[in-house]
């Protein structure tokens, strides 16, 4: 571009054959460079697309959100749905038990390699047991189940249910006055919601036995020092907070998943993108809610039974 | 380079009394009054949609009587496919009204519990709804009356043809398993496909045209008063073609059906219907009989009837005003309009 911007910080002008903003003369208020700059086509234009992103956004946020809302209102015809939701069910949960074992196998031996080396160092291998567990309990048996289920599960339920949007297959159950959200979408994520905490408790145990063949081999430790350390460190709430976030995951994973699919458009395409933005929008809010989840555990919830104590 | 096609067409619009000017060609056709012995079962008065700066349906007018095949014709971007959804209850107008009539055999009581919730009671008879003001119970109640044939069939890929065509009885009627056997074998042979063979196949090892008789057996399943069918002969070969016709006119004389065919598909046109309505813009602009539309003026329709690439269609298309000239002053091109309505 010929032109050049009058300042560094300045967007790019967005169309060449526009004049170069000229910085109009000191006006005496604090901001008024700011605010000429924004009132240049270009800042116009960085200023709308960012709020059209922004409201599209919080468009589908709500709308997941009304989606999730809806299915629950629906949780009461369960009943009429089970085989719905067993075949989900089994699908989903035991369909994801073998990679699930596998990988959190896998974690809890290299988390006992990775931690068992510095405890050595001090002579404290013997609390490996505590660590792996309260590890896995707290937080990888849930957030492994989580990556297995979003990445397995979520991405089919968008590539599922986006596939039937565009064959108009939704339609024709809306047609026949069959509530899409009933048939399609609440068995979905109630199967999740179910399955996700069975399966984080199946990764904390596979992880555990993983961590323990890691620890006697290489440290030397005895079964029973790995389990007395394990059975002092570990509490009730370390696995019912696990299973409850996992819980909150499925539910994340279904209602996103779902609406993601839902809502495609653009034939064969739009399938490939909802299921790629339904992995990547997953991974992102099932994170966050760890984080939120984890801060209200150690923090607030601490304090409550602290206070009852 | 006039080909005999173009040659007619332009010799009947010269023909033809009067000058035709744009705004002649683009008027709604006048609502004919409902002959003698017929009823209106859906009164579809003045509808308007627009998505955005978009006007789709641009005052849509017409009668839909009990009983007959009514034929709806348009071109890409005609707004074929916004109008049947209004039909389905998919979509609300923005303006105009559609009215659906009490089905035959409503007892006064039933037809009262229907009409109740309108707001618009004066204008409505006993036990018809309004689909632009009607509740879920409402559509619920008016999409039992209804069939629909969609144009992929849209059958559910994981269930069987069992569960398919069941699949209204089940999930809606709540009817018991021997039951639906029962009345999915009776649909599946009305639409002469063998039922046994079928019955636990999957739609994907189908063909295409035993897919949408498929899809026409799960829409007259429940045995319903309305059949809508959209595009039902799109992409099948010209025998399958003439075999769902002859089933859509089989099907009319043994259930005594309202059908409403929303098609390009000139041939099928002709053979099944009683009356044609041709689309345009969002107004219909021509609705008559065989004859009559066979006989039409209209250059808009001679071009439709003759497949000429050199008209008003085409023109309008060419210089990018098809569906813009009547969106606001300003706005950009009409494509994206041409293409919302298409899909």
């Amino acid at each position: 571009m010929a032109e050049s911007s009058p300042s560094p910080s300045a967007p790019p002008p967005s169309q060449p054959s526009r004049p170069p903003p000229v910085r109009s003369a000191p006006t005496g208020r604090g901001n008024s460079w700011l605010m000429d700059r924004f009132a240049t086509h270009s800042g116009t234009v960085v200023l709308e697309t960012t709020g059209r992103s922004v409201n599209q956004r919080a468009f589908a946020a709500g709308r997941a959100v009304i989606l999730f809302v809806d299915a629950v209102g629906h949780l009461k015809q369960a009943g009429r749905s089970l085989p719905l939701i067993i075949r989900q069910l089994e699908n989903a949960g035991f369909g994801s038990l073998f990679v699930l074992s596998l990988i959190a196998a896998m974690t809890g031996g290299i988390l006992a390699m990775q931690v068992g080396k510095t405890l050595d160092t001090f002579g404290a291998t013997n609390q490996l047991g505590g660590i792996i567990s309260v590890a896995f309990c707290r937080e990888f048996g849930p957030m492994w189940a989580a990556i297995i289920i979003l990445s397995r599960v979520g991405a089919a339920y968008a590539a599922e249910l986006g596939t039937m949007t565009v064959n108009e297959e939704v339609d024709a159950l809306r047609a026949m006055s069959i509530d899409p959200v009933r048939y399609l979408v609440m068995p979905r994520i109630l199967s999740l919601v179910i399955a996700m905490p069975l399966l984080a408790v199946v990764a904390d145990c596979v992880g555990v036995l993983g961590g323990l063949v890691a620890t006697r081999s290489l440290f030397n430790q005895p079964a029973s020092e790995f389990f007395n350390s394990l059975s002092g460190a570990l509490t009730a709430t370390d696995i019912v907070s696990g299973m409850f976030k996992a819980a909150v995951f499925g539910a994340i994973i279904g209602t996103i998943a779902c609406d993601r699919g839902l809502n495609t458009t653009d034939g064969a395409e739009g399938v490939g993108r909802s299921t790629t933005t339904s992995v990547v929008l997953n991974v992102i809010f099932v994170l966050f809610a760890d984080l939120v989840i984890t801060w209200f555990i150690l923090v607030p919830f601490a304090a409550i039974q602290n206070w009852v104590r | 380079m006039a080909t005999d096609r173009t040659l007619r067409a332009q010799s009947v619009t010269h023909a033809a009394g009067g000058e035709w000017t744009r705004e002649r060609w683009e008027a709604a056709a006048p609502l004919a009054p409902v002959p003698e012995g017929r009823e209106a079962l859906i009164r579809i008065r003045d509808v308007n949609k627009s998505f955005g700066q978009r006007r789709i349906l641009r005052g849509v007018t017409l009668d839909v009587y009990r009983g007959e095949t009514l034929v709806i014709l348009g071109g890409s971007g005609s707004g074929k496919t916004t109008l049947i959804k209004h039909l389905m209850g998919f979509l609300r107008a923005d303006a105009g009204t559609i009215h659906v009539a009490a089905p035959p055999t409503a007892s006064p009581a039933q037809a009262g519990s229907v009409a109740t919730g309108s707001d618009s009671g004066s204008r409505l008879a006993v036990g018809e709804i309004d689909l632009g003001t009607a509740g879920p119970d409402q559509v619920a109640v008016y999409r039992r009356r209804l069939g629909v044939v969609f144009q992929g069939a849209a059958l559910l890929n994981s269930l069987t043809v069992l569960e398919n065509v069941g699949l209204p009885l089940v999930e809606v009627d709540r009817r018991p398993a021997n039951e639906v056997y029962e009345r999915v074998v009776e649909a599946l042979r009305r639409v002469y496909l063998p039922a046994q063979e079928i019955l636990h196949l999957k739609p994907a090892s189908l063909s295409g045209g035993m897919r949408k008789r498929v899809g026409i057996a799960r829409a007259i399943i429940q045995k319903p008063e309305i059949i809508l069918y959209d595009e039902p002969t799109t992409g099948l070969d010209p025998v399958t073609v003439n075999g769902v016709n002859e089933l859509t006119l089989d099907l009319q004389k043994q259930l005594g059906v309202t059908s409403i065919v929303i098609t390009h598909d000139l041939d099928a046109a002709f053979r099944i219907a009683d009356r044609i309505a041709m689309l345009y813009l969002g107004r219909i602009i021509a609705v008559g009989n065989r004859e009559s539309i066979r006989q039409d003026a209209n250059p808009v329709l001679r071009q439709m009837l003759t497949g000429s690439t050199q008209g008003p269609l085409t023109e309008a298309y060419l210089q990018g005003h098809a569906p813009v000239g009547h969106a606001p002053a300003g706005q950009p091109s009409g494509v994206a309009a041409a293409a919302g309505g298409g899909n």
